[in-house]
């Protein structure tokens, strides 16, 4: 930043308006380095035994011995790998059936007619995202509650329950269908706005050709908006693999009980539990360092086999 | 051209439609009705579509626990402070990191984008948190969500379509850089900063981690999603809730409904606002 500032005081002087300038974006890359970059530093309590300290400051930055020992414990932890199935089962669940559902969304609502209708349908499956986890959970677990819910009395019209011996959906082997089902209700919506967006860019001649050649209305979905919306699919696709071992905390921690934690511990939720029920500060940091590492690996190879095989990049 | 024949494939689509529409509204449906029933009748199951013995005692039982008030007195302040002073802020530096006379621009600009996709992780955050004194201090609410980068590229881009001449115009008549921001571009913006405004009273409203990790052995600091949490996950009524027809699910039930109702009313503007993104230069 010196140099740089150097070469244009040799250049030519800085006016006052440039130190003003100067001064702003010298304010939010202090706030920045407060809140981003000072955090950053805090992965080296991974290489640290920082477990059990009552200073973990201390514990990151003062005396004592570096080691890989945090990360050779938790690799070597079958809880550890437990979790790691949980996450990735879930999260490669969530992109075969969770990504393409907005695509699908936006597909299907570009066929209707009537734009009022088009505007409802919208804001209406957009509202869940604007609510939060707290009360989106608690009405959830309302509804599958095996008494006063109402998906046991639906479930029994298919005969898939029963009155006297009602499916209890907070057990842990609906756990993962039920996070699916879940998000899906909640992001839906918003996430087929991006989508809408991009279909409602596409040049209107590109329809009428499509119907001149015959196309019918499936026919022109499929082959001319899906490959015109395909730079946002890819830049989306994209940001969902380099999430791949991500979970929102704040999902999780909500439906999250001790009948389920079998199926329901995902590395977002582990970490947590790790630093603030165990204190295990060292490993949680190594175990969220090595989440990072992975994702920016697959971020990155991900991003440069989209480049080679479609020109499609999300960096560069 | 006009086609006799009944359309399948639409029906089919407008089904689908219908269906996923409903089953995103039904749960609030539900909520709100069960909201206005006799916790004790809920009980029995089959309450689905409307109340079947109404009551208002859920909500006299929120209304009565002094830690609601709290929560909400929180709430309210973190949301109307921490949005202001982001707006200001992350318009403040989009301004300079807009502007195309900034020294070292790519410098300011690389270390935003950086914090973008690299994190230290919630323990490094929590050391931070710890050491700067922010541990149960209402200022955690505000101060780390002061500045955010993607925010600050929004509204940069929205800053960039202002005509330079007008800018030109106003630093030949004297104003300086901060007097051009205040009085020309922040009055300009104002369609982009009610959109991103709008985002951040939605977060500032729906966060209850900061709560769960900094505040929450500070009751007085509560806010009202931690409250709820508190509410539903430990199923217990609030001291001296005397009604006997609730139950703590019902009473819960009436808080959602309370602190879902600012964001529903905000609701409509908000839709308005991505819907022009999405129709406007449809197809048809």
């Amino acid at each position: 930043m010196e140099q740089c500032l150097d070469k244009q005081k040799n250049r030519k002087r800085l006016t006052k308006g440039q130190w003003e300038l100067l001064v702003f974006a010298t304010f939010g890359l202090i706030l920045l380095v407060i809140f981003s970059y000072l955090p950053m530093t805090g992965v080296l309590l991974a290489f640290r035994d920082g477990n059990k300290a009552l200073d973990i400051v201390d514990a990151t930055f003062g005396e004592g011995i570096w080691t890989f020992q945090n990360f050779i414990n938790v690799l070597s932890d079958a809880k550890f790998w437990d979790v790691m199935k949980n996450t990735l089962g879930l999260n490669l669940l969530s992109l075969l059936i969770s990504f393409p559902a907005p695509i699908i969304f936006a597909l299907l609502l570009n066929e209707v007619r009537s734009k009022k209708a088009k505007n409802a349908f919208q804001t209406i499956a957009t509202f869940p995202h604007f609510i939060s986890w707290v009360i989106f959970g608690g009405i959830i677990n309302a509804l599958t509650d095996t008494s006063t819910g109402i998906i046991n009395p639906i479930l029994q019209l298919f005969g898939l329950s029963s009155p006297d011996n009602p499916v209890d959906l907070s057990l842990s082997q609906y756990f993962w269908a039920k996070m699916i089902i879940v998000s899906l209700i909640k992001n839906v919506g918003w996430g087929s706005i991006i989508y809408s967006a991009a279909i409602a860019n596409i040049n209107p001649s590109v329809y009428e050709a499509a119907k001149i050649d015959g196309a019918g209305r499936f026919r022109t979905a499929v082959s001319v908006t899906l490959p015109l919306i395909l730079p946002t699919v890819t830049t989306f696709l994209l940001l969902s693999i380099g999430r791949i071992l991500g979970n929102s905390f704040e999902q999780f921690y909500v439906f999250q009980n001790v009948a389920n934690l079998e199926r329901s511990e995902v590395l977002a939720t582990f970490v947590y539990s790790q630093a603030f029920t165990y204190r295990n500060y060292s490993t949680a940091a190594a175990i969220s360092f090595f989440e990072g590492v992975v994702s920016v690996i697959l971020l990155t190879l991900s991003n440069k086999i989209s480049k080679k095989l479609s020109g499609n990049s999300l960096i560069g | 051209m006009t086609k006799r024949k009944i359309d399948f494939a639409y029906i089919l689509v407008l089904i689908i439609l219908v269906l996923t529409v409903v089953i995103t509204i039904y749960p609030f449906l539900y909520t709100l009705v069960g909201s206005f029933n006799s916790g004790k009748d809920f009980q029995l199951g089959g309450v689905w579509i409307w109340p079947r013995v109404w009551t208002l005692d859920n909500y006299k039982v929120i209304v009565e626990d002094p830690r609601f008030w709290v929560a909400l007195r929180n709430t309210v302040i973190r949301t109307v402070v921490g949005t202001i002073l982001s707006l200001l802020v992350t318009s403040l530096i989009a301004y300079a990191l807009s502007h195309p006379k900034l020294p070292c621009k790519k410098f300011f600009k690389i270390t935003a984008i950086i914090t973008m996709y690299f994190s230290g992780g919630i323990v490094p955050f929590f050391v931070l948190v710890n050491a700067i004194g922010l541990y149960d201090n209402f200022l955690v609410y505000i101060l780390p969500s002061l500045y955010s980068v993607y925010n600050m590229i929004v509204i940069s881009k929205f800053f960039k379509g202002i005509d330079e001449g007008i800018r030109e115009a106003a630093r030949i008549d004297g104003a300086s850089e901060f007097r051009i921001w205040a009085q020309i571009y922040l009055p300009m913006s104002i369609p982009v900063m009610v959109t991103v405004g709008m985002w951040i009273v939605v977060m500032h409203w729906n966060s209850y981690l900061p709560t769960l990790l900094y505040t929450s052995k500070d009751p007085s600091l509560w806010t009202l999603q931690y409250y709820l949490m508190v509410i539903i996950k430990d199923a217990t009524l609030p001291d001296g809730a005397v009604y006997d027809t609730i139950t703590a699910q019902s009473v819960s039930f009436a808080g959602m409904v309370l602190s879902m109702l600012p964001i529903a009313l905000i609701y409509p503007i908000l839709s308005k606002k991505f819907n022009n993104n999405t129709v406007g230069t449809g197809k048809d």
